[in-house]
């Protein structure tokens, strides 16, 4: 049953996966990649690791969707009203893809793979979480600052308008928006 | 019976109606409007949700082409009722109710309807610079002339980045040609119009109509903010002032519904902001009455609604002749009725600029806190045509 | 540090407190949930029919399911140039994702799966009623429905951040992303004597993910209608059903999380959950009908300055308590 529903997921990420490249209407490709990225979460779940694999799911979801909008925003033809191509350099981009897909497949064939020691943990998530916040702590940590550094500046480059503007020179008037926030400034 | 003549029977003891009113048919309207309430026959936001379409006043060209675009996207079962006078409504709502129900009447509008046009070519957005410096589609999208809680007529030609409101333009409603024009065709400002042209009107019926246009406007600002409960008991309060109710009657329930309203702040602190007027700016542009008075945003602009609906309820009674010199006599419900053009064509004349810049929740809020009377515009629209 | 599954949790929940897996529980489920959800609509009948001053029979409660028969007899609506495919996708998501979310509610001692990331499953599953109602903003190709479906991202960018902290906070006093051992966890104390905040961010959160109430922004009149706008015949029935069903759904896993589950005195354990499920579901009925509707200008700010910060010092109690 589980090699059944692995197969019909993998089979399924693989043909969105192409969808993405195939379709011309930047939502439904948004949505393709979507489904592809839930399959992959449903076959994280059943190799064991179900936390994992549902967190992708809903990480996924949130970010394709937010990914939605910037799609939509920036690149013509959102609604696939008129005929266009998501492919570039097919040449060049066959020979990539294929050189890496290839690679890929030669190391799951020749890599020694480790026989298994001890019975799979009753709750895998106890030891994700264990080996994240113990072994990789530092790693998380720092990871995690980074992350928020980056989006602080990226808004902070992106705002035309700081604080200066907003508060005035002294930051001492009420807050000049277009549109006021919803507590009380 | 079979299963589908039963369903219809079932979806049509029920049915949700799609009202558009033509300038001159605010009576019509308040009349469809009562009996949907009490029959609890939903009134349907867009022609996908409605069955029955029912057009509440006097004919009139300048609206036609859309109540028929409306008409071609209702899908069936449906139904579609003309009414010019109120007395009429009831009985025409019973007719059209029958006809959805009616398993071959359905069939046959069914059969007999048009291929749907091929889609018109679509045009790509156009782009220009929006509030944040960022380069933006601009979406054109016009308001109205129907929308649910809407001026009926009144259309706005908005161009949308996001939703934000960058440009608002003014294009309607179509003057009304012929009698409709008169003081019959303005509803809510008719006992000053009949006071003016020397008829005998007491204080007590004005004070009556105007409680009645604020309380009517007050629900649609009320549906907007997303308090239905609120509005439906404006509506009711509404509809007991037109009916005469005494003034005992519907004191206690105007206090509530103010308490209600200004409860906990919640709905002060939601529309804090937004459509700012002070009284000098309304002076300039030629408002009077509450829009002026109340001297700031939405929320200032709906309590001074229910404060005028307050003071005109302990006056239902007064008998005295309404004149001038009094408070009641010297405004209708949207200003002054004295000047050269009707009080709400100065408050459609104010849309542009308020809306430039905002959002779209908070324009329709705007447009609902200001509520130009589609009457009173389409009446200076044939004034202003005749000239 | 205390291992959190061989912790004092187990110890606790000696006698199993979520049976999962029952085959009567399948059916059972779904149709307790939409059970639940149409007494919301009968009650939402009832007070509506208050307002508007007609007559209070039972006949009141039953009229909205007219609204059924409507939908069955409709004639599809067809749209110039819409999407088809994405916006039927998006209507179905909505009900369905409600369903898949309350297969690890336990109700009683009951559900229908109690797997290790119950917690996570229900959270995975709210989050797809974001692309449901963005799809089904997109799909007819109407502005005011797109307006719809974009309020509804920027109403879950505000509210699904405390909401996860909300429930992380739940998770964090069990000791486990099990919704059958958090049940166990409030055997002594519930969650939401202690953890108030918490409580109150999911009961918000679950108005937002209903989209119903102060959360009605999608679907605002001001949009005439945004992203029902467009919708008729079935696919308007199952968005909102769905909306109900999200809203009852939420409703029954408010009871797991801070009210102790089914554990009371004297009645059976089935009767304590239908008891506080119901307890929750007037809270959030009338609560829908109070107040009025956020804009998300003024929601989203409130949501990151006040709501956000004080939803993680909230998970910072029960984890200093915890560990």
């Amino acid at each position: 049953m589980t090699e059944v529903l692995l197969a019909v997921s993998g089979v399924a990420a693989l043909t969105g996966g192409v969808l993405v490249f195939t379709l011309d209407s930047m939502a439904r490709v948004t949505f393709a990649l979507l489904g592809s990225l839930v399959c992959v979460g449903g076959v994280v779940a059943l190799l064991g690791l179900p936390y994992l694999g549902v967190v992708i799911v809903l990480m996924m979801v949130m970010e394709m969707l937010i990914m939605a909008v910037f799609m939509v925003a920036y690149m013509m033809n959102p609604a696939g009203l008129m005929p266009m191509s998501m492919l570039h350099n097919k040449r060049g981009a066959a020979a990539v893809s294929g050189g890496v897909f290839l690679a890929l497949v030669a190391g799951i064939a020749l890599a020694p793979w480790p026989d298994r020691a001890g019975a799979p943990p009753r709750d895998s998530t106890v030891q994700v979480g264990a080996e994240l916040m113990r072994g990789q702590m530092l790693t998380m940590v720092t990871l995690g600052f980074v992350l928020l550094a980056t989006m602080v500046s990226a808004t902070v480059l992106a705002t035309r308008r700081g604080r200066y503007d907003r508060f005035g020179d002294d930051l001492d008037r009420p807050a000049h928006d277009p549109v006021s926030g919803g507590v009380g400034r | 019976m079979d299963l589908t003549a039963r369903l219809l029977r079932a979806a049509a003891a029920r049915p949700r109606l799609l009202v558009l009113t033509t300038p001159g048919g605010t009576p019509v309207r308040l009349a469809v409007e009562r009996e949907a309430r009490l029959r609890d026959w939903p009134v349907a936001a867009t022609p996908a949700d409605a069955g029955l379409l029912v057009l509440a006043g006097p004919g009139h060209p300048g609206t036609a082409p859309a109540v028929e675009r409306l008409w071609r996207d209702m899908p069936g079962p449906r139904a579609r009722l003309h009414a010019r006078h109120p007395d009429e409504v009831a009985a025409a709502l019973d007719a059209a109710r029958a006809r959805l129900a009616s398993p071959d009447l359905q069939r046959a509008d069914a059969a007999a309807r048009p291929a749907a046009p091929p889609p018109d070519e679509l045009p790509m957005a156009e782009q220009g610079p929006d509030r944040d410096g960022l380069w933006l589609d601009r979406l054109h999208v016009p308001l109205g002339p129907f929308l649910p809680d809407w001026p009926a007529g009144l259309v706005l030609r908005l161009v949308l980045q996001g939703d934000v409101v960058q440009q608002a333009a003014l294009a309607g409603p179509a003057p009304v040609p012929g009698p409709a024009a008169g003081a019959g065709g303005r509803f809510w400002a008719e006992p000053w119009l009949r006071a003016a042209a020397g008829e005998p009107v007491t204080i007590g019926e004005a004070a009556r109509r105007r409680a009645a246009a604020q309380l009517d406007s007050l629900a649609r600002l009320l549906a907007l903010a997303g308090r239905p409960g609120q509005a439906t008991r404006a509506r009711r309060l509404r509809d007991a002032l037109l009916a005469h109710a005494p003034e005992p009657a519907v004191r206690p329930a105007v206090a509530a519904l103010h308490r209600a309203v200004c409860r906990w702040g919640t709905l002060r602190r939601l529309t804090r902001g937004l459509g700012v007027l002070s009284t000098a700016e309304a002076e300039a542009a030629g408002v009077s009455g509450p829009a002026a008075r109340a001297d700031g945003d939405v929320f200032d602009r709906c309590r001074e609604w229910l404060e005028c609906v307050a003071r005109d309820v302990r006056r239902l009674d007064a008998t005295g002749p309404l004149d001038p010199a009094d408070p009641v006599g010297r405004e209708g419900p949207r200003g002054r009725t004295t000047g050269p053009l009707p009080p709400s064509v100065a408050l459609a004349g104010l849309l542009p600029r308020l809306l430039t810049g905002t959002e779209l929740a908070g324009a329709r809020l705007i447009v609902a806190s200001l509520d130009p009377d589609p009457d009173e515009l389409a009446a200076a629209g044939a004034e202003l045509a005749h000239d | 540090m205390t291992d959190p599954m061989t912790g004092p949790v187990a110890g606790r929940a000696a006698q199993p407190v979520a049976e999962a897996g029952a085959w009567w529980a399948v059916p059972a489920a779904p149709a307790l949930l939409l059970g639940l959800a149409v007494l919301t609509v009968a009650a939402g009948a009832v007070l509506d029919a208050r307002d508007a001053g007609r007559a209070v029979t039972p006949r009141t409660a039953l009229r909205p399911l007219l609204d059924v028969a409507h939908a069955l007899v409709r004639q599809p609506r067809r749209l110039p140039a819409s999407d088809r495919l994405l916006w039927r996708l998006g209507v179905v998501t909505v009900p369905v994702s409600a369903v898949l979310a309350v297969l690890v509610v336990p109700f009683g001692g009951h559900a229908v799966a109690d797997p290790s990331v119950g917690l996570v499953w229900f959270n995975a599953m709210e989050v797809l009623t974001w692309a449901g109602l963005w799809l089904a903003g997109w799909g007819p190709n109407a502005a005011l429905s797109l307006v719809g479906g974009y309020r509804f991202l920027a109403q879950g960018l505000a509210y699904e951040l405390p909401l996860m902290f909300a429930l992380i906070s739940a998770a964090t006093g069990a000791g486990s992303l099990r919704t059958g051992a958090i049940v166990a966890a409030q055997q002594d104390l519930w969650f939401a004597v202690w953890m108030p905040v918490a409580f109150a961010v999911h009961l918000l959160g679950v108005l937002a993910f209903s989209f119903t109430g102060p959360f009605a922004y999608p679907t605002g009149r001001d949009l005439a209608g945004g992203v029902l706008g467009e919708v008729g015949g079935a696919d308007r029935l199952l968005l909102r059903a769905g909306r109900r069903l999200w809203l009852a759904a939420g409703a029954a896993m408010a009871v797991p999380l801070f009210l102790g589950g089914g554990a009371g005195p004297g009645l059976p354990a089935w009767a304590w959950s239908l008891v506080k499920t119901l307890l929750v579901l007037a809270v959030l009925v009338a609560a829908e009908r109070r107040l009025p509707v956020l804009r998300a200008d003024r929601w989203v700010e409130f949501a990151w300055v006040v709501l956000l910060p004080l939803s993680v010092v909230q998970a910072l109690v029960p984890a200093l308590v915890v560990l």
